[in-house]
């Protein structure tokens, strides 16, 4: 059974059509690269997901289920977390402070209800050597590098047993060098079994990590193929119209 | 007890040191009972400061706050005699409706902290004022209100009871800020609210809180102060008091941006801010210098705080550059 199923998925602005009739499915332990050029409507479909607002038309299905999300706690619960691209943490915070925010443990001493800080600690660390990573529970995020950062960021994906994991631009923002780091995050969340969603303007990313790749262009989906199908001059064109659609 | 506190701790005994030196009152059981009903006062109110500038904004109402509940409280108890106790209970909740206010006004209609504020500031020393028709509010002659009165200028084992009473208050706040899932989203909500935002945080309801909270602790001095001075001139009672709550908290380590600072740090604030205004006094420096003394102080402070952080980060950073030298040192070896 699909992890998520977009049926004929229209969104528009008032005049403006954001997406045209967009229909996807992807797999557990998939790892799908989203692509397309700016205004494309990459970021609209994945706040559709995300359930920052629900679609003019069309459906979606999670696990078979049909589900309509109007707030994005709604798309939370059912198990799905999106990784922001300008990385949705707290510098302030240590790393397993950042993991848990929003939804911290608390222990009761009579009336008394403090945060259960040992567990987090010990939770979030379970979680980054499920991800393998270096990072520590107690660092600073301020201090961490841009992988590291990344590592935060899916631990709390991580956290909630999401089944779904939207990715928006993981790879913009870092050096060459941590970019390997977090492909190797989604290769982990993919042998979890969970679904990722990619977003990217990378296309060798893409195409290291991607299963499959569809391509949007001007809100319609012009491809959905699989990754060893295609070729990055293929999806190019896709993308920038010189083919038309596959 | 973080580094900076630390720092902070050192500096007030090293200037204590050197006032008892230069003149040995310093340490006299009058004095330091004296101070210590200062910081008592002044602490209450900075802890407060200290939650509304975690989340980022300010609160320049303080002092008008003091002032009006002041007035309101004094003409309860002394004039239309209103029990106590029942005073005390409108005092607060008066305080509750304000911070209620500010934080609504900033968090619904998207005002900016220091505009709502200033106007609180401008508004309630004008209803202060205005209702008093400029008089000082007193008691009556021989009014005497014996459980209050032990409650809020009265001492034990020498300890003033407002020195006591911020105490207790540190440790409440130390639990909410420190311990508490609200204090963790009031960090968070401080340093990235779109973040908090995203984790599912209510971020208004952190933010009006703290607002609630300030103003809360606020009446909570007023009362305090109204008792310390028995009388309330409503044009001057409580001038500049935020100022003073917001250099307490600057000086515990507390970042105008949001999202940094501790309790510790802040009462150890306040603490320094008496000490130095008793240096001035205690050294015979004239009490007209009394700002100046205190602004110097903040500013050396900062700056050598901020000039220590920055070399630390450069330290951190060239080690970790010879590490990575190290590591690709030995990489080319085994190749």
């Amino acid at each position: 059974m699909s992890a998520l199923e977009l049926h004929n998925i229209s969104k528009n602005f008032g005049a403006i059509q954001a997406l045209n009739d967009v229909s996807l499915s992807i797999e557990p332990g998939e790892v799908y690269g989203l692509m397309g050029d700016n205004g494309a409507g990459k970021s609209t479909l994945v706040k559709v997901i995300a359930g920052n607002f629900p679609p003019s038309a069309g459906e979606v299905f999670i696990s078979g289920q049909k589900v309509e999300f109007h707030k994005p706690i709604d798309a939370q619960r059912a198990g799905i977390e999106v990784v922001y691209q300008d990385l949705a943490i707290c510098d302030n915070l240590s790393a397993a402070s950042n993991v848990f925010l929003g939804r911290e443990p608390i222990r009761q001493f009579g009336p008394l209800k403090v945060v259960d800080y040992a567990f987090m600690r010990k939770r979030t660390g379970e979680l980054f050597s499920r991800l393998k990573s270096e990072t520590r529970p107690r660092d600073l995020v301020r201090r961490m590098s841009g992988g590291q950062r990344q590592a935060v960021a899916i631990a709390r994906a991580l956290l909630t047993e999401a089944r779904i994991v939207l990715m928006d631009e993981p790879t913009a923002a870092i050096s060459v060098r941590q970019v390997a780091e977090v492909l190797n995050l989604i290769r982990q969340l993919r042998d979890h079994g969970i679904a990722v969603v990619l977003i990217s303007h990378r296309m060798p990313d893409v195409f290291e990590v991607a299963d499959k790749v569809a391509v949007l262009r001007r809100g319609r989906l012009v491809a959905a193929k699989k990754a060893s199908d295609t070729s990055p001059e293929e999806v190019t064109g896709l993308i920038t119209g010189a083919i038309e659609a596959v | 007890m973080q580094k900076k506190d630390l720092g902070l701790a050192v500096l007030i005994i090293v200037v204590g040191a050197i006032v008892y030196l230069r003149n040995p009152l310093f340490l006299s059981p009058i004095n330091l009972g004296n101070t210590a009903n200062l910081i008592g006062l002044f602490g209450l109110f900075a802890i407060g400061q200290g939650f509304v500038i975690m989340t980022g904004g300010i609160d320049l109402s303080v002092g008008s706050v003091i002032a009006l509940l002041g007035v309101l409280f004094v003409d309860m108890v002394g004039k239309l005699g209103v029990p106590w106790p029942v005073a005390v209970a409108v005092i607060i909740a008066l305080g509750a409706l304000m911070g209620l206010a500010h934080g609504l006004l900033i968090t619904r209609f998207k005002m900016q902290p220091f505009v709502v504020t200033l106007c609180g500031l401008l508004i309630y020393r004008g209803v202060a004022r205005g209702y008093t028709a400029e008089a000082t509010a007193g008691f009556p002659f021989g009014a005497s209100f014996p459980q209050l009165e032990w409650l809020t200028i009265g001492r034990s084992f020498g300890m003033p009871h407002s020195f006591i009473a911020m105490v207790l208050v540190a440790v409440v706040m130390w639990l909410v800020l420190h311990r508490s899932v609200f204090g963790r989203h009031l960090y968070a909500v401080g340093k990235n609210e779109e973040a908090a935002r995203f984790s599912g945080i209510k971020t208004g309801f952190v933010i009006t809180s703290a607002y609630v909270i300030c103003s809360v602790l606020a009446a909570i001095a007023a009362i305090y102060f109204a008792m310390f001075t028995k009388s309330v001139q409503p044009s001057s009672h409580g001038n500049f008091y935020e100022l003073y709550a917001i250099a307490a908290a600057v000086l515990g380590g507390f970042s105008l941006r949001g999202g940094e600072g501790s309790i510790v740090g802040v009462v150890l604030g306040a603490v320094l801010l008496q000490e130095l205004q008793n240096l001035v006094n205690l050294l015979g420096i004239p009490s007209s210098l009394n700002f100046a003394v205190m602004g110097t102080v903040i500013l050396l402070g900062v700056l050598a705080d901020q000039q220590f952080a920055a070399y630390r980060a450069r330290k951190r950073a060239a080690q970790a550059l010879e590490r990575l030298q190290f590591e690709e040192g030995h990489a080319h070896e085994r190749a």
